[in-house]
């Protein structure tokens, strides 16, 4: 595993200029650019403001940088499971070509959406600034980081994963797509987690590890509180299993992927 | 010192016949999977020995099909061995399958930078070389438009001078390389013979049999997976012409005995 991780940095050249180049492919040929990408969920987030803001009995300006939030952290890990799935079909060709680390191209997809999703909390963070008057949620970022690292590590394990399981079972991304939307309704995003525990559902929400870095990103950034080390705790945890299971998904199929491509 | 060891290696791999399963099928029909659509076993290579050290040149031939560019795959670390070990030490070049893996959005620049990178080379040891890159493919202008844009023959340029920048210490090549115009194949020739005598070591597979006659030290002849036979080149060569055109001369000009006897 360690050799592994040594030669992804070796290819760290190769793999930034890949990230680099996705960038540009994907705000380019749009007049503005970047403001593209975040369109949609400022879009969603002023529709669901308007829709919600008042049936959840919340001010329109506590509802909506929570939304925004929670979609940046959840639209993050949903991309890098879904388009990382396609990571190893779409990178055949480099595959046949040079024997680099398989993790490498789900990490592509990762840094990628990981940048995308940085671009999305800057504005979360400019915004709650302005309506809280303070400077507070900047000062929250470092609270914040450990989350948002766990997050990257949490989502390249996933999409390592996908992308191996995509490659035998190619209905594997649509079934990814397919969970990804009923996950988002279980999921306390566009409502509080009370409107899901009203349900008798707090058991999924409980198991549910996008909450949990729902809570270690998105509730530090709007209350100001730094999370607790025991929900750092757990999600390392959590982190650590998913990176267990997708380095052992890596050293059981590596040496027979390439057949099945 | 670089060196390339088979030991007995092999790669098997399984087929379907049909598109691939997917994931309901596989639950919903798992139990009858096996009759519906039986995975295949092919055996690509079976039990390959071989050994190459600084200043071996080795060639391989044989038919079609025969397991020639597999083993290319096997020694560039593409195909894992399925069975048995390989150990190549040294930087490894290869020469097929050039025309794979460019980024068809990004310019003919950008790509040069992807592939080097993909070869190993850094930010700073790529500097001093891009020029004579791009140079060399002779695409000017070209270079700067999407890859996508570009004729096949014009990628195989960018692949050829991409791929032959670097000093490689085992080289692995596909005979197949009709690069460009008339007037590059002559440069590319050119190169290919300046890189074949300063690598360590070389395989090249072929069918242009004069060639490996002259260049190699040892050739090896595939069929069906399996070495045929292994030895000097004037020797396997022979035997290997031998049996695609029956015996030699001689042996058909002689009454055969079955006729001398009626």
């Amino acid at each position: 595993m360690i050799g592994h991780l040594t030669a992804v940095w070796r290819f760290r050249h190769f793999l930034m200029a890949l990230v680099r180049l996705d960038l540009r492919l994907r705000y380019r040929r749009s007049v503005i650019g970047v403001g593209w990408s975040l369109l949609n969920p400022i879009a969603m987030t002023a529709v669901f403001t308007v829709v919600f803001s008042n049936l959840l009995g919340s001010g329109a300006w506590d509802y909506a940088p929570s939304l925004l939030t929670g979609m940046a952290v959840w639209g993050f890990l949903k991309e890098a499971a879904t388009a990382g799935s396609r990571a190893l079909i779409a990178n055949e060709s480099y595959i046949r070509q040079s024997p680099l680390p398989y993790t490498l191209y789900p990490l592509r997809t990762v840094f990628g959406q990981a940048i995308h999703t940085a671009i999305a909390l800057v504005v979360v963070v400019g915004l709650l600034m302005i309506l809280q008057q303070s400077a507070r949620p900047l000062l929250m970022l470092p609270a914040v980081a450990p989350g948002l690292a766990l997050a990257f590590l949490a989502a390249w394990a996933v999409a390592t994963i996908a992308a191996f399981v995509n490659v035998y079972f190619q209905d594997t991304q649509h079934l990814l797509e397919v969970a990804a939307q009923i996950g988002f309704f279980l999921t306390p995003i566009i409502y509080p987690r009370a409107v899901l525990d009203k349900q008798g559902l707090y058991w999924v929400v409980d198991l549910n590890p996008v909450n949990l870095f729902l809570d270690l990103i998105r509730a530090p950034l709007l209350t100001g509180e730094p999370p607790t080390a025991a929900l750092l705790g757990t999600a390392a945890a959590v982190t650590v299993g998913l990176g267990l299971l997708a380095a052992g998904t890596t050293a059981w199929l590596q040496k027979r992927v390439v057949f099945h491509l | 010192m670089a060196r390339i060891e088979l030991t007995d290696a092999s790669v098997t791999f399984t087929v379907r016949p049909h598109k691939k399963v997917t994931l309901k099928e596989y639950l919903v029909r798992g139990l009858f999977r096996g009759s519906v659509n039986p995975a295949v076993s092919v055996h690509a290579l079976a039990g390959i020995n071989l050994s190459a050290r600084d200043g071996d040149r080795v060639g391989v031939i044989g038919h079609n099909g025969a397991g020639k560019s597999t083993l290319l795959k096997l020694l560039a670390g593409i195909y894992p061995p399925t069975g048995g070990a390989r150990r190549v030490d040294g930087k490894i070049c290869s020469l097929f399958d050039l025309s794979l893996g460019f980024e068809p959005e990004a310019s003919g620049w950008d790509n040069i930078t992807y592939r080097a990178y993909l070869q190993g080379e850094t930010p700073t040891s790529l500097k001093g070389k891009i020029d004579g890159i791009a140079e060399f493919t002779e695409l000017g202008d070209f270079l700067d438009l999407p890859v996508r844009h570009y004729s096949a023959g014009m990628t195989m340029r960018l692949a050829f001078s991409i791929a032959t920048a670097i000093e490689p210490e085992v080289l692995l090549v596909d005979e197949v390389l009709a690069v460009g115009d008339l007037a590059f194949q002559h440069r590319a020739h050119a190169r290919m013979k300046e890189m074949m005598s300063s690598a360590r070591v070389m395989v090249i597979v072929a069918h242009d049999l004069a060639t490996i006659r002259e260049m190699c030290t040892t050739v090896l002849w595939m069929e069906h997976g399996q070495v045929r036979m292994q030895g000097p080149p004037d020797e396997v060569i022979d035997a290997y012409v031998e049996s695609v055109n029956g015996p030699p001369a001689p042996a058909e000009t002689e009454t055969p005995p079955a006729l001398a006897a009626a």
